[in-house]
């Protein structure tokens, strides 16, 4: 029985690490995925700490007006010969154009008038225009209270009301939740992985007319769909720990510190990720083999599969654009589990073992569930002929 | 020996098989002669169980196939109508892969795909990847397979269908050697100079039924006419479907 069992496994690899395009579209994406993730957080890093640059045209129109803002530590430079353009190709975020007539109707006590040009179509570009909008108003509500004192006036008058706005968010927490997609990469990982093999010992083998054959040999079908089964989880696993690795090396190389705290991808986290995202390989192989074994053919399995990709993501993606307050029965939850999981361990929280447990409990209880419907699939005579 | 005994089944309302009972001995040629959708086909999946009959059984070598599936199945090899290979396997590897799931293995497994491979004379094929075989090479490395464990019993779905004359010469030079080792051959067709080139019994099914079955020479007495091809008629009424 362990002899027929490990036949189909060998035989199921062998084909699997044959296939060029199974292994290549395996791969690409553990490569891949942890080099989005330190992209995004390399730009990050880097953003942060850069002072803010102005260009500037007709600085010399308005001397004080460029103080302030060198005094507020804005790097000013001279705008370039062409500045619209520069604007629209995103080279500079911001100028600033100082008109001639500036010194004299500053002087003469009239609203004397200045431009920022900007492009506000560009996402990377509005943090600068809304600092520089800032500094101006600062600057023109400085001036104007000067006035009213030279007049003996009481400036406050002119504020009826002052806003703080106390911004809550920092580099640290967008880093956080970019965090959240790190475990998401890693379990989408497995399923990518084990992806085409569990087409391949489906709907390929009726695809390519060898499951009568195959199905006329003296094995139980149990047998059968667990050997296949098996193989895709060995793919899903070799899908885990590549990703993690490549992610591991991809973050390490990343300055963190300029963010002000690191995120330890030692080999201690490393492999309390792998234990979380462990039971999802069986999971994925699981669902991809019961998909390939109702589809017709090869190519409606690798549509409803790629489509059953997005159930490892969404998760991820909904934490990592809005966190979520972790409650009790999340844990039970297959895929929701493991990022709350993943979050939790990457945020330096302790994960209670009971919590883990029940984590990896309810995956692999539903892993069963997958495959005992695979099975029945496998039992029935409209097996052969791929209906419903 | 196989035996069939009051087969029938039915896909929804569409009844495939009505009644089919015969008896296949070891040594000799049975044929199943009928035209396409008389149920040729169905009633040999009911003999190497992967359908159920509804009513009747099936038995190979007294094992009957719905009470001992895996037993049944360890004496009978089959080459069904679709022959699909593993591409990316060679094809002493897929032969390989079938020996294993019969539960052979080793020193022993390897002697018996060498002999496969000298009785089908193919072994300057044996170690290429079967992606891009010609129909004969495909043909030769299915037998094998299906051939791997030594079967006593052999099933083949319209084995030539489909091959050029060469491949359908040696494919009948096949079938006559496995009657000569003592085996129980049941092969269905049908192309009717086949049948009646082969076979020492024909068994003649049409609409789900047989209608008549014995030697050639049986047939032809019974219903009184010179040629196979006027008794299928007198039998069953047309020659609609046969070749």
């Amino acid at each position: 029985m362990l002899h027929v069992l490990l036949a189909i496994v060998h035989k199921e690899l062998l084909d699997g690490v044959r296939d060029r395009r199974a292994v290549l579209s395996a791969f690409s994406f553990p490569l891949f995925a942890p080099l989005l993730i330190a992209f995004m957080l390399n730009s990050l890093a880097t953003r942060t700490d850069d002072p803010l640059e102005l260009a500037i045209l007709g600085g010399e129109n308005a001397p004080e007006l460029v103080r302030f803002l060198e005094n507020q530590g804005v790097e000013l430079q001279d705008a370039p010969e062409d500045p619209q353009l520069a604007i629209e190709d995103g080279v500079l975020d911001v100028v600033l154009v100082i008109p001639e007539d500036y010194g004299e109707d500053f002087r003469e006590g009239r609203p004397a008038s200045v431009q920022m040009m900007v492009d506000n179509s560009q996402h990377t570009a509005l943090s600068g225009i809304t600092t520089v909008r800032t500094l101006l108003r600062a600057y023109s509500g400085h001036i104007g209270a000067l006035r009213l004192l030279a007049r003996g006036v009481d400036p406050a008058l002119m504020s009826p009301i002052t806003i703080d706005e106390l911004d809550q968010s920092n580099p640290q927490k967008k880093a956080a939740n970019l965090l959240d997609m790190i475990i998401m990469f890693v379990v989408l990982g497995a399923f990518v992985c084990s992806m085409y093999i569990a087409i391949e010992a489906a709907a390929g083998e009726r695809e390519r007319k060898s499951l009568e054959p195959l199905l006329i040999n003296p094995v139980s079908r149990t047998i059968l769909v667990v050997g296949k089964w098996l193989a895709a989880v060995a793919f899903g696993f070799v899908g885990v720990v590549f990703t993690l690795i490549v992610m591991m090396l991809a973050i390490g190389a990343i300055p963190l510190e300029t963010l002000g705290f690191r995120i330890m991808l030692t080999a201690e986290v490393g492999f309390w990720i792998f234990l979380i995202a462990a039971p999802l390989a069986p999971l994925a192989g699981a669902l991809q083999l019961l998909i390939a074994s109702f589809t017709r053919s090869f190519k409606e399995a690798q549509l409803y599969i790629s489509l059953s990709l997005t159930l490892p993501m969404m998760p991820g993606m909904i934490m990592s654009l809005k966190p979520i307050k972790t409650e009790a029965w999340m844990y039970a939850v297959p895929l929701l589990s493991q990022q709350v999981l993943g979050a939790k361990l990457l945020r330096g929280e302790d994960i209670a073992l009971l919590n883990y447990v029940l984590a990896a409990g309810s995956t692999l209880a539903l892993t069963a569930v997958f495959l005992w419907a695979t099975v029945w699939l496998f039992s029935r005579e409209r097996m052969l002929f791929g209906k419903g | 020996m196989i035996r069939a005994e009051g087969l029938y089944k039915a896909f929804g309302r569409v009844v495939a098989v009505k009644d089919v009972t015969f008896e296949a001995e070891n040594g000799q040629i049975t044929g199943l002669l009928g035209p396409n959708g008389a149920g040729k086909s169905t009633s040999m999946r009911m003999l190497y169980g992967l359908v159920k009959p509804d009513r009747g059984f099936a038995s190979i070598d007294g094992v009957k196939v719905q009470d001992d599936l895996v037993g049944a199945r360890r004496s009978l090899g089959v080459l069904p109508d679709a022959l699909g290979l593993y591409p990316r396997l060679t094809a002493r590897e897929n032969i390989r892969y079938f020996g294993k799931l019969h539960r052979m293995r080793g020193a022993a497994l390897e002697t018996r795909i060498d002999a496969l491979l000298d009785l089908l004379d193919m072994h300057a094929i044996a170690e290429r990847r079967t992606d891009g075989f010609s129909q004969g090479e495909r043909m030769k490395v299915a037998i094998a397979r299906a051939m791997v464990h030594d079967p006593r019993n052999v099933l083949l779905d319209e084995p030539t269908n489909g091959l050029d004359v060469m491949s359908t010469r040696a494919m009948r030079e096949l079938i006559r050697r496995l009657k000569d080792d003592g085996r129980c051959v049941v092969f269905s067709s049908h192309v009717m100079q086949e049948v009646s080139a082969l076979c020492d019994r024909i068994v003649v099914i049409a609409d789900g039924r047989v209608v008549a079955a014995g030697s050639e020479a049986e047939l032809l007495a019974t219903a009184q006419r010179e040629t196979l091809e006027d008794a299928f008629v007198a039998l069953t009424g047309s020659t609609e479907g046969l070749v």
